[in-house]
């Protein structure tokens, strides 16, 4: 793929990227933050890009890669940090005890990373379970039970069970 | 004829052809039951849209244009390991490889400069070593055991992928000092320091330096890191060997 291309393509992804990115890391900056970092591997590895593969696939695979490396580095920092990583939760939801009512970003935070990004995946952007699956590098049986399981975790959550 | 929860989701998200969506569309009508669990999923489906759609309108910041019109101007875009994060109320200068000039600085003279014995910090041919204070408490301080108080807080240990243990600290006096410190015969050699410009560090606002490690000291354990850090046991069985392997 030409580079020009490349860049307007990737211009024109940028909304459902964001989207995408908010719905892994609430925190609207984090989400900007990973998008900026998968801009970047991308045009790295421009090269890898298939000109005949939906290029949304392709980016949706590097944000959420990002997503796992920087969760993954969260991990070990929060192993020695912990008191800072839950003192960042102090007044969260979590304590106003059994009447709690979420909303769906909080919701949606609290799913395992592997729950989040098969919902984000399917039902915010869209995309097909064999989409979804592709990006995620797991057989489509593990996409849809990953996708159940968030499912009813969230509809518990919404009070919607 | 029932369906799993599965098929019904499945139908709800249009992956269903031919006969079983007939199946499934003919015990809806059917069954109530059926018909509501689908609305069901629909309707997650549509909360998670009203939720997340409004991103889309935002309008789209200049950083991330640049980023992908491949504008942006970053020294190492590909060297990138943890995000980039804002600091709230502390301003770091940084320094990765030491160099005995920036001793000099007006930063770090204070941590130099002291009553003989008092010096956190000493050069050695050109590196930097920890010393006084600051080198008892990367010896002798356990990060699982640690009074909150004390003027040197020990973050990460863990084993570089030369081997060696190095430490995570905090030293706090009239000013901020973070680093990251490996043991190299018998010393403690600082690979980074970050030092706050903050003069006096309130209370609640040390807790926060202490935890939050500064992007410096975060990027160089990136960096060196084998594995994973020592947990509490590890950390103290590496304290009884004196920080050798």
């Amino acid at each position: 793929m030409s580079g020009p291309d490349l860049h307007a393509q990737l211009v024109a992804l940028l909304p459902r990227l964001r989207r995408f990115a908010r719905a892994l890391a609430r925190n609207a900056h984090d989400a900007d933050d990973l998008v900026q970092l998968a801009l970047e591997r991308a045009l790295e590895h421009a090269g890898q890009a298939r000109a005949d593969a939906p290029l949304g696939g392709w980016m949706f695979g590097i944000v959420r890669n990002a997503w796992i490396d920087e969760l993954r580095a969260r991990g070990r920092r929060a192993r020695v940090f912990a008191p800072a990583e839950s003192a960042e939760h102090v007044g969260d939801a979590s304590q106003s005890g059994y009447a709690e009512v979420l909303s769906v970003q909080e919701a949606l935070g609290r799913l395992p990373e592997e729950q989040r990004s098969a919902v984000a995946l399917v039902l915010i952007e869209g995309l097909s379970y064999k989409e979804a699956a592709h990006i995620m590098q797991v057989p489509i049986g593990t996409l849809t039970s990953r996708l159940a399981r968030g499912r009813e975790a969230l509809q518990k959550m919404l009070g919607e069970s | 004829m029932t369906f799993s929860d599965e098929t019904l989701m499945a139908y709800a998200d249009g992956e269903l052809d031919g006969p079983s969506r007939a199946a499934v569309e003919a015990a809806m009508a059917a069954d109530p039951e059926v018909a509501r669990r689908i609305a069901q999923h629909r309707a997650l489906r549509s909360r998670l849209h009203t939720a997340f759609d409004p991103v889309l309108a935002e309008p789209l910041p200049e950083r991330l244009l640049a980023a992908a019109r491949g504008t942006v101007l970053q020294s190492s875009p590909g060297k990138v390991t943890a995000l980039r994060r804002a600091p709230a109320r502390w301003s770091w200068p940084q320094w990765g490889a030491l160099a005995a000039s920036l001793l000099l600085g007006a930063l770090l003279g204070p941590w130099l400069v002291r009553a003989p014995g008092r010096a956190a910090l000493i050069t050695d041919d050109g590196a930097v070593l920890a010393a006084g204070t600051l080198a008892r408490a990367l010896s002798e301080q356990l990060a699982s055991n640690q009074p909150a108080d004390a003027a040197v807080q020990i973050g990460v240990s863990f084993r570089s992928r030369g081997g060696d243990y190095c430490r995570t600290f905090v030293l706090r006096e009239k000013s901020v000092l973070a680093g990251l410190a490996c043991r190299e015969h018998g010393a403690w050699r600082l690979e980074t320091l970050a030092a706050s410009e903050s003069a006096a560090a309130a209370g609640g606002e040390y807790r926060a330096a202490a935890t939050a490690l500064p992007p410096a000291v975060a990027g160089t354990l990136e960096e060196l890191i084998a594995g994973e850090p020592l947990d509490a046991n590890a950390e103290a069985a590496a304290r009884e060997r004196g920080w050798k392997y």
